[in-house]
């Protein structure tokens, strides 16, 4: 890549079997940053010198490499332990795995690694410095973007690219020759007297700071989407709607400056959701499409529009999109308590147990029984088969659905004001009666011992998970990335060189043409190459008017 | 994480499959109980506020103008409701006397245990049956009810005085009421 | 639709037989080591550490000092230098041993088997074939090739077929046996146009970095050896060394390599991104495989910048982008395979 900070090639010891870099014999620097070999000592024992010490360190390009390391590094635990944004029931388990490990890890923030502070540090650090260079470097280049090029140097010979013939033209001939020649490719030319000044390749430092400038913009994006986006998490169940407030999320995950007020006001009502799944051959039950159709208004008395959500295939309502992200089965139960009442009549939302059969786990609770609470614990079977005595789901599509639950009587620890999980049942206040397992279709009841209650399996319902996202800092992102896509191969196609040529009269009454070129951070090699055709380009214009007996000499 | 306050699960996370969201199993954004109290000249207009109560006849809040109105947002599901609703029952009917009506509003709920659970605490005052959470939705541009359970105080002109953020306490909500029906 | 049974059969031999095809490949490249005759230099400036042109005038290298390997008094070598001497005339081809153009042959050959090999599977399942971890690897061993053929073929560096051969068979081996999944449909997650696109830049980059480490090990084998030679140690352009790239070149070839294949790798880090934001939500969420991506994309970056400070370029460079390297193919084989993720689409489970 280019050398955003240090312009002028090292002249540090070359390692052997390292190309050199052509030392810069003119004697000048793109920008004034200090050489990569040299650290200019503090002017003296003060504050500021030391801070522009610490400042110069910073912006260099080792510190640079040196943190891009550590956010590397820093990133490895990320990825390999589990993180309490994206796998919270991961990290509890992590813990009871490992009790003695666990909360040192924890301290040190591993376990949400990509919100901790030294993280945030590490690229806070790296932004400060890569706009310490950059910025800097990006006014010098619009005050310099017209500049010529530097004045020949006196002895072109001593470059390491370098040719010398004689020619038939006059001094000034040739070098007009030379100077049409450079010009035709694309050169930009200053010109004095005997001595001509050629360079070309400007677009590389653009394009170079292009990259990093995108960079720039891609972390302020991140920024942005974290400051003022938000997420949200709904599960909603076929013939039910939602309206995005946070009364109605299941999970609300907001930016650091985001109010309530903020949320867009769609309502979403999920009419239908079907999938189908492969019925024979090796992939047997592996999903083949989802798709949940769905009616929708962006504003409260909007006209209703329908769309289909599906995988890869999102609603984007004012800027904010609603994914599909799972779904499952909501088995409809009613729940007859002791005196007779109905106390619940919903459909109930399970949680797919086996991902391949779709057998599913959940739990109903009628905490308004009377005499006592009655809750249920069991599984919803799409297509219930008996194998052997156990009873098994074999396709995730419901052609025999079917449900077996477990009764419990007793206080289910709702009324203390603790959230629970609605899928599952805290037993502890709580014991099973005594009757036989059943396995329920739809339509057939179970009656609980002692007159305690009835249980009526009525019917299924799918359900989806959906997740509403709204991230401003999407689009910036993405232009931003594709800036720097471009400025990266901008800066990789253009190479910066510069060819001299100086002509003046020789000891045997002809004009002496000397070409030298120069490459800056050829790091890549093949100015050779290119030099090489110039300067037989060059050579053949030279040639063109004058006599045959022209001669290289070594 | 922005879900302040949630004050733990009885139970672990639970087998959540693969592509549900990573949730704690709740299923709602529960608050803190913080309340705020909002001084005279510089209260929002509450909206208008219509719909069906839970035995179904036709409420809405203009009908309590010149009264000062609690609006608690509620589900029989929601724990905390469960554990704020007697202090409810028992404010609705302490500050009947001095002007104030109570209504509630019905989230994410079937009828059925909905009206098991009125009956169970003896909730005397009326709750409109909002399966698709459009009052929540119509209070956006002013004072939010931003958790399961709020609880919204509007004035005798019709205007948002107060709020809590989940779980009310007698106090909490007694000294809103205190204010507001003393004509602060 | 079902998959053609009959195509992806045949696609699963066409690939054995590239494998097959390879080996043998990569033992005549072996065994012109041992075996081969010498063969003088086309006149070209032999092994200088900077090839150069034809025009050189005053001031020309004999000046400069130059690192690399020293000038010994015999200098025969079939690597040609590059770039100056690229284009030299086509009767270099004659200066080639039989066994090393026998090992061109087989090249050539296996490659067409590898080709047709992923294509069929293609035409098997319908879809661009690179869909499980299986067509993907077999998928990016074949850009591997191909890239490692143009390269060899520009700059007549021929002797080095036998390490990419050798890494090719292996990568390929592990597909067909331990990686291997029949022809199948793709999961909903998958059936998006951007898996053309973003598994195709993935595919394309991987095999590029690959033949980039390839070189570098070569170079790193390169370096030593002309250290040790520099210093006595060794005697100059013994054996295996004589009929590769010098260490200069080598490292040039590897920089270049990185520089092909690191913007290809960068598109495709926003195309999943992008394709990301479509199926999950949000377009980066440190998923396991993307953290790796990240890391990878990095590390390289550091070679980059590596090249360009003082005191970090050659052996510690080349350390740089073989570690990279090493964090792409722990993304590709561990991460995507066993770490939980919304990557997991595999097929092996």
């Amino acid at each position: 890549m280019t050398d955003v900070r240090s312009p002028q090639a090292g002249n540090g010891a070359a390692a052997p079997g390292v190309a050199e870099e052509p030392a810069d014999v003119a004697g000048e620097t793109i920008a004034g940053v200090a050489d990569e070999t040299e650290t200019p000592r503090p002017g003296g024992f003060g504050a500021v010198a030391w801070a522009r010490w610490a400042w110069r360190q910073l912006t260099s390009m080792r510190i640079a490499l040196v943190l891009l390391f550590l956010l590397a590094l820093g990133s490895v635990p990320g990825s390999l332990l589990p993180q309490q944004g994206i796998d919270p029931a991961g990290v509890q388990q992590y813990f009871t795995a490992h009790p003695a490990l666990a909360p040192f890890l924890n301290a040190l923030g591993l376990f949400n690694v990509f919100a901790a502070p030294w993280f945030a540090a590490i690229y806070l650090l790296l932004f400060v410095s890569l706009a310490g260079c950059v910025l800097p470097r990006s006014f010098r280049l619009a005050r310099t973007a017209r500049a010529r090029p530097p004045q020949a140097p006196r002895h072109l010979s001593r470059l390491p690219n370098s040719v010398r013939y004689e020619t038939a033209m006059t001094t000034e001939e040739a070098s007009a020759a030379a100077a049409a020649f450079l010009t035709r490719r694309h050169f930009r030319l200053s010109q004095g007297e005997g001595w001509l000044s050629a360079e070309k390749g400007y677009r590389r430092e653009a394009g170079n700071l292009l990259f990093h400038v995108a960079l720039m913009g891609v972390l302020v994006s991140i920024g942005l989407g974290g400051l003022f986006g938000y997420k949200a998490d709904r599960l909603l169940v076929e013939g039910t709607s939602f309206a995005d407030t946070v009364t109605d999320l299941d999970a609300y995950h907001p930016g650091h400056l985001v109010s309530p007020n903020d949320l867009a006001p769609f309502s979403l009502t999920l009419d239908k959701f079907s999938a189908s799944y492969v019925a024979s051959g090796p992939d047997r039950n592996q999903p083949e499409s989802f798709n949940a159709h769905v009616s929708y208004t962006a504003q409260p008395g909007d006209a209703a529009r329908t769309y289909d959500i599906q995988v890869n295939h999102p609603l984007n309502v004012d800027a904010v999109k609603v994914y599909l992200l799972g779904h499952g089965y909501a088995p409809v139960f009613r729940v007859t308590d002791g005196q007779g009442k109905v106390v619940y009549d919903q459909a109930t939302p399970f949680l797919p147990a086996d991902q391949s059969t779709y057998l599913s786990e959940g739990v109903v609770k009628a905490p308004d029984a009377k005499p006592q609470q009655l809750g249920f614990a069991g599984v919803f079977l799409p297509t219930a088969v008996d194998v052997s005595g156990q009873l098994e789901s074999a396709f995730p599509a419901p052609y025999l659905p079917a449900v077996s639950m477990i009764p419990y009587v007793g206080n289910l620890g709702l009324n203390n004001g603790v959230p629970q999980s609605v899928y599952q049942l805290n037993t502890t206040g709580m014991h099973r009666l005594a009757t036989p397992v059943q396995v329920l279709t739809p339509g057939q009841s179970m009656k609980l011992p002692g007159g305690a209650g009835t249980l009526t399996f009525t019917g299924y319902r799918q359900w989806v998970s959906l997740q509403v996202t709204y991230d401003p800092g999407q689009v910036p992102a993405l232009i931003s990335g594709i800036a720097a896509l471009a400025g990266l191969v901008l800066s990789f196609l253009v190479r910066r060189r510069r060819i001299f040529v100086r002509t003046y009269r020789g000891d045997s009454g002809r004009t002496v043409v000397d070409v030298a070129g120069l490459a800056r951070s050829d790091v890549g090699g093949g100015f050779e190459a290119e030099f090489g055709e110039l300067a037989a380009g060059l050579k053949s214009v030279h040639d063109h008017d004058s006599s045959p007996r022209s001669e290289e000499t070594e | 994480m922005a879900v302040a306050g949630v004050l733990g699960v009885a139970a672990c996370g639970g087998q959540i499959a693969a592509n549900t969201p990573a949730s704690n199993g709740n299923n709602f954004v529960s608050g803190n109980g913080t309340s705020s109290y909002f001084k005279a000249g510089s209260r929002l207009a509450a909206p208008a506020v219509s719909g069906s109560t839970l035995s179904g006849a036709r409420l809405s809040l203009s009908s309590y103008r010149g009264k000062v109105v609690v609006i608690n947002f509620w589900g029989s599901w929601c724990a905390p409701c469960r554990s704020e609703a007697p202090t409810l029952a028992v404010l609705s009917e302490q500050y009947q006397s001095k002007g104030v009506r109570f209504v509630g509003v019905d989230i994410r709920d079937s009828p059925a245990s909905a009206r098991a659970f009125v009956q169970n605490f003896g909730i005397s005052y009326p709750s409109l049956n909002d399966p698709a959470d459009e009052i929540a939705l119509a209070f956006r541009h002013t004072v939010p009810p931003a958790a399961i359970p709020s609880t919204l105080v509007i004035d005798r002109n019709g205007q948002i005085a107060g709020r809590v953020i989940g779980q009310t306490s007698y106090s909490s909500l007694g000294n809103i009421l205190a204010k507001v029906t003393a004509g602060g | 639709m079902s998959d053609n049974l009959g195509l992806a059969q045949l696609s699963d031999h066409l690939l054995i037989v590239a494998v097959v095809v390879y080996s043998l490949a990569m033992l005549a490249y072996a065994g012109d080591f041992a075996y081969g005759r010498r063969v003088k230099a086309a006149g070209a400036a032999g092994k200088a550490a900077r090839p150069v042109p034809e025009l050189a005038g005053v001031g020309a290298s004999g000046g400069a000092a130059t690192p690399g390997t020293p000038e010994g008094p015999e200098q025969p070598t079939a690597a040609v230098p590059p770039a100056a001497t690229a284009d030299s005339a086509p009767g270099d081809a004659g200066r080639l041993g039989p066994l090393i153009r026998g090992a061109i042959a087989l090249t050539y050959l296996g490659l067409a088997a590898h080709v047709a090999g992923v294509i069929t599977r293609g035409l098997a399942v319908h879809r661009v074939p690179w869909g499980d971890m299986y067509e993907f690897i077999t998928a990016l061993t074949c850009v591997t090739v191909i890239f490692f053929v143009a390269l060899m073929m520009r700059y007549r560096a021929w002797h080095l077929g036998v390490f990419v051969m050798g890494a090719v068979v292996v990568a390929l081996g592990l597909a067909q046996t331990i990686i291997y999944t029949p022809a199948g449909p793709l999961v909903p997650a998958l059936k998006s146009y951007w898996l053309a696109i973003h598994v195709a830049a993935m595919t394309l980059s991987v095999g590029i970095f690959f033949v980039a480490a390839v070189l570098g090990v070569v170079y790193l084998f390169a370096e030593r050896y002309s250290r040790r030679a520099a210093a006595g140690l060794s005697p100059a352009n013994h054996g295996i060394m004589r009929r590769l790239p010098s260490a200069v070149e080598l490292d040039r070839l590897t920089y270049r390599t990185v520089v092909f294949g690191f913007p290809i790798w960068t598109f495709g880090i926003i195309a999943g991104a992008i394709w990301a934001d479509q199926a999950w939500g949000r377009y980066w969420g440190w998923d396991p495989v993307e953290t790796w991506a990240f890391i990878t994309w990095v590390i390289y970056a550091c070679f980059l910048h590596a090249r360009a400070t003082a005191g970090w370029r050659g052996r510690r460079a080349a350390y740089i982008q073989l570690i990279a390297f090493g964090c792409l193919l722990f993304n590709v084989l561990v991460v995507q395979t066993f770490l939980t993720g919304l990557h997991s689409y595999a097929g092996l489970g």
